[in-house]
């Protein structure tokens, strides 16, 4: 058992070199409360980290099925709003007079299967018609925020407070508890699909290799059509749960989510170029950027500057690994 | 003119080479023939300082020279026509024939108009009447070979090498292509032939050269020698041909294919029995890999038909094929066969991979079992399942795509040129596997380049040329003579 352990640690490891790392860079640089407590430690702040992250967090699980597939989807920042506003509208503007979990349901499942739609979209152009996956997702990630914006006539939808379906959801939604369950329930879900199923090794094989993956005869069209759909339906998701933290539904929300997802899902260890990849490695990639700004937060470093330490860590974190591996691809 | 001696060339543990020496007269056009992997191209690129020999010198005019590249060689007047032509698609017809040519290539600032101005003459030559600013992907096969041709003209070569120039080219353009050399050959200059084509080997060449496992054969003038003569010599008379002990095959027609083209194939007929092994032969370009594709989905069937086990078959993608049990086994592992970053385990099992799960959850115990025994059964050697399949030797990565195909129970396999390239230990375990196979009631279908190996595998062989059966023939009577008068195109029986 142990030496199963040692042989995960082996070859999963990395990702968690840096989270480690800065777990202990945040205990010692922590700023200590007047009783002389780690105020970084403190279990509020450590949820607080998880609760914020949670958006990215589903996403980015979403992501890692998409580019171990040798794809990418642009398009999850635009769906995340999408999904925020179409949930916001349902909540305050639609009234069926039915019972509150009848509505809040409801404009649960339409903002899910709008971003699933936006998925279907995307899958269906870039297996079909072979757009490439960074041009078809480039242009729904524009024309989503359109519909969005116009959809909402570019103004906020505010969601209600008390006893109405939308301050209840907006309070459930964005419990600590909901929102950080829900991310690790989704994260074990997303890691056992990768790495028990049928459908997990297919998506391995053909991201490495889809021409050999069409020659042994696998569904390459249906497996990555599924990648996308899947990550339209986690980007609403994750707009779900921006919609109740936010209390609103922003049309202009979400902008660079799509780059933060794809930071964690790199700096997790899976290769842009398909076939290798790990959910343990994303969740480790999501917590480094979200204890990151949690630490130069709490020493109120400026936000400038956070996003240059950002950068020199997926930098880092990328180098590390291909040195880790020793091989070269290239020359 | 041009002279080589004793030049020898390997590859890893493989002799592409032997001591060959050869001379090339001015003026004369100069035949290469040799099987596919006798050292034709090699030679050539060789003299034309692409490639570098282990030993051995080259002689221009009787002065010894080195090259350092190809620049250099292109520079003392020699131009190859390649095989694969490295020409850029992108790029327009005049920008291609202008690419390393010091002549047209003057300064750092390149007019249009003059590349135009000195592209039109060299397309006139080749018969080739097009807008030199088009980009080249908007030509045809056949009008590449020609824009590539021009390019070695462009280069006034006193040597070219044209290697199969006429693969991809038109009745009429291969005419224009023999004018084109005839006129050449009027202006002194020498050109070196590499074709596989008796015909018109016979029609345009001096001297005729034939080539054998790396070995010059010898070097006879067209007039003194016949083409029987010259096959003869390609496939080496000394080899005596080994037959394996063949189980005998059923009756019943496992798989009719009528008439069927594609793209590259022509009204190409045979039956498959059941328990039968049928050998493909060929040479490279004649469709031998096109009868696998259109039985396995990839090339789309443009007309005949198929019928498996009876009912019409008509498979629309791999995965369709795979369904309907029919296997391929590709000619290229790393490109087409493996996934070269998995486990061994996850390779053998990632076509029957849905048989050892329930609801899509892999059992990993039943998987393990599957694969132990697969591997096994092929006699694949290795150190742990779990390493990727790339840490495996060639041989050991052909078998872990049998396996593959063991694990669906396939009823037709189809193998291209499953021994190309590994040990002869290897290779005699996949003849015994395929044998097995057969003894099983699979229909197997083999392409191979060598022909000693299916004379001595296959039931009977089916010869293509230039994508027609010219011929089913029995491999138990047969000759390897016999086969590559055929796929030369050398239809007219020799007594």
């Amino acid at each position: 058992m142990t030496g199963n352990f040692w042989k995960y640690v082996k070859h999963h490891g990395q990702p968690f070199i840096g989270l480690v790392l800065i777990l202990v860079l945040g205990t010692m640089l922590s700023p200590r409360a007047t009783d002389g407590t780690i105020v970084f430690l403190e279990p509020g702040n450590l949820t607080d980290v998880l609760l914020q992250q949670s958006e990215v967090g589903i996403i980015a699980l979403a992501m890692t099925f998409v580019i171990i597939g040798a794809g990418i989807d642009l398009s999850v920042g635009s769906v995340l709003a999408f999904s925020a506003c179409v949930s916001a509208l349902m909540l305050m503007v639609w009234n069926p007079h039915g019972p509150t979990v009848l509505q809040i349901g409801v404009a649960v499942a339409a903002s899910l299967i709008g971003g699933a739609l936006v998925g279907v979209l995307n899958g269906l152009v870039i297996t079909r018609i072979h757009l490439q996956p960074f041009v078809m997702t480039l242009a729904t990630m524009i024309g989503v925020r359109g519909f969005t914006k116009w959809l909402t006539g570019n103004v906020n939808v505010d969601l209600g407070f008390g006893a109405i379906p939308s301050g209840q959801f907006a309070e459930v939604v964005s419990s600590k508890p909901f929102a950080i369950s829900l991310w690790i329930a989704l994260a074990i879900i997303a890691h056992l699909i990768l790495v028990r199923t049928v459908y997990g090794r297919y998506l391995r094989a053909i991201g490495e290799n889809a021409r050999a993956a069409a020659y042994t005869g696998l569904p390459v069209r249906g497996v990555r059509l599924a990648t996308y759909i899947g990550c339209g339906a986690l980007a609403a998701l994750a707009g779900l749960i921006h919609a109740a933290r936010s209390h609103q539904g922003n049309p202009n929300d979400g902008v660079g989510y799509e780059l933060d997802a794809i930071a964690a899902v790199v700096i997790g260890g899976t290769a842009l170029a398909g076939g290798r990849g790990s959910i343990v490695g994303t969740v480790t990639g999501t917590l480094v950027l979200g204890l990151l700004t949690n630490v130069l937060r709490l020493h109120m470093v400026d936000s400038n500057l956070e996003l240059m330490i950002k950068a020199v860590i997926i930098i880092a974190a990328v180098w590390l690994q291909h040195s880790g591996r020793g091989v070269r691809d290239d020359l | 003119m041009l002279e080589c001696r004793n030049i020898h060339k390997h590859y890893g543990g493989i002799v592409a080479l032997k001591k060959v020496n050869w001379k090339l007269l001015p003026g004369e056009v100069h035949a290469l023939c040799g099987e596919n992997g006798a050292g034709k191209s090699t030679l050539a690129r060789i003299l034309c300082g692409i490639t570098m020999p282990d030993e051995g010198e080259i002689l221009l005019e009787g002065h010894p020279v080195a090259w350092t590249g190809s620049q250099t060689a292109r520079q003392a007047g020699l131009g190859i026509i390649p095989q694969e032509l490295d020409l850029f698609a992108h790029l327009s017809v005049a920008e291609n024939l202008a690419i390393g040519n010091t002549r047209l290539e003057t300064s750092a600032w390149v007019s249009p108009r003059a590349l135009h101005d000195a592209a039109r003459p060299l397309l006139r030559d080749v018969g080739l009447d097009l807008d030199p600013a088009w980009p080249l992907d908007r030509l045809s096969v056949s009008q590449w070979q020609l824009v590539a041709i021009a390019r070695a003209l462009g280069l006034d070569a006193k040597i070219i090498f044209m290697d199969e120039p006429t693969s991809a080219l038109t009745d009429d353009a291969v005419e224009r292509l023999f004018g084109l050399i005839r006129r050449l050959k009027e202006r002194g200059v020498t050109i070196v032939y590499v074709s596989h084509k008796m015909n018109e080997i016979f029609r345009i060449c001096d001297r005729v050269s034939v080539m054998r496992d790396g070995e010059m054969i010898g070097t006879d003038a067209c007039a003194a020698t016949s083409i029987d003569r010259v096959i003869q010599q390609m496939v080496g008379r000394a080899v005596a041909t080994i037959r394996r002990e063949k189980v005998s095959m059923a009756d019943e027609t496992l798989l009719e294919v009528r008439a069927v083209s594609t793209r590259k194939l022509r009204a190409v007929s045979f039956t498959l029995r059941r328990g039968e092994v049928l050998g493909v032969a060929g040479l490279v370009g004649s469709g031998r890999s096109e009868v696998g594709r259109a039985l396995f989905g990839l090339s789309p069937i443009t007309g005949g038909a198929m019928t498996l086990e009876g009912r019409g078959y008509q498979p629309l993608s791999p995965h369709d094929a795979v369904a309907h049990g029919v296997a391929l086994v590709p000619e290229d592992r790393q490109r087409e066969g493996l996934i070269s970053g998995m486990g061994i385990r996850q390779n053998v099992t990632l076509a029957s991979i849905g048989k050892y799960s329930r609801a899509s959850w892999i059992d990993r115990d039943e998987e393990a079992v599957a694969s132990t025994d697969a591997l096994a059964k092929c006699r694949t050697r290795f150190a742990d399942q779990e390493l990727p399949v790339r840490s495996l030797s060639g041989g050991n990565q052909q078998k872990v795509l049998i396996g593959k195909w063991l694990l669906t129970h396939p009823k037709i396999c189809f193998f291209d040129d499953p021994t190309r390239g590994i040990d002869i230990g290897a290779k005699d375990d996949i003849y015994r596997l395929v044998g097995e196979l057969a003894g099983k009631g699979l229909g197997v279908i083999w392409v191979s380049s060598e022909l000693p190996e299916l004379l001595a595998n296959a039931h009977r062989i089916l010869v293509l040329h230039e994508g027609r059966c010219v011929g089913i023939i029995d491999a138990a009577t047969a000759t390897q003579e016999d086969i590559m008068r055929l796929a030369t195109g050398h239809h007219v029986p020799l007594s």
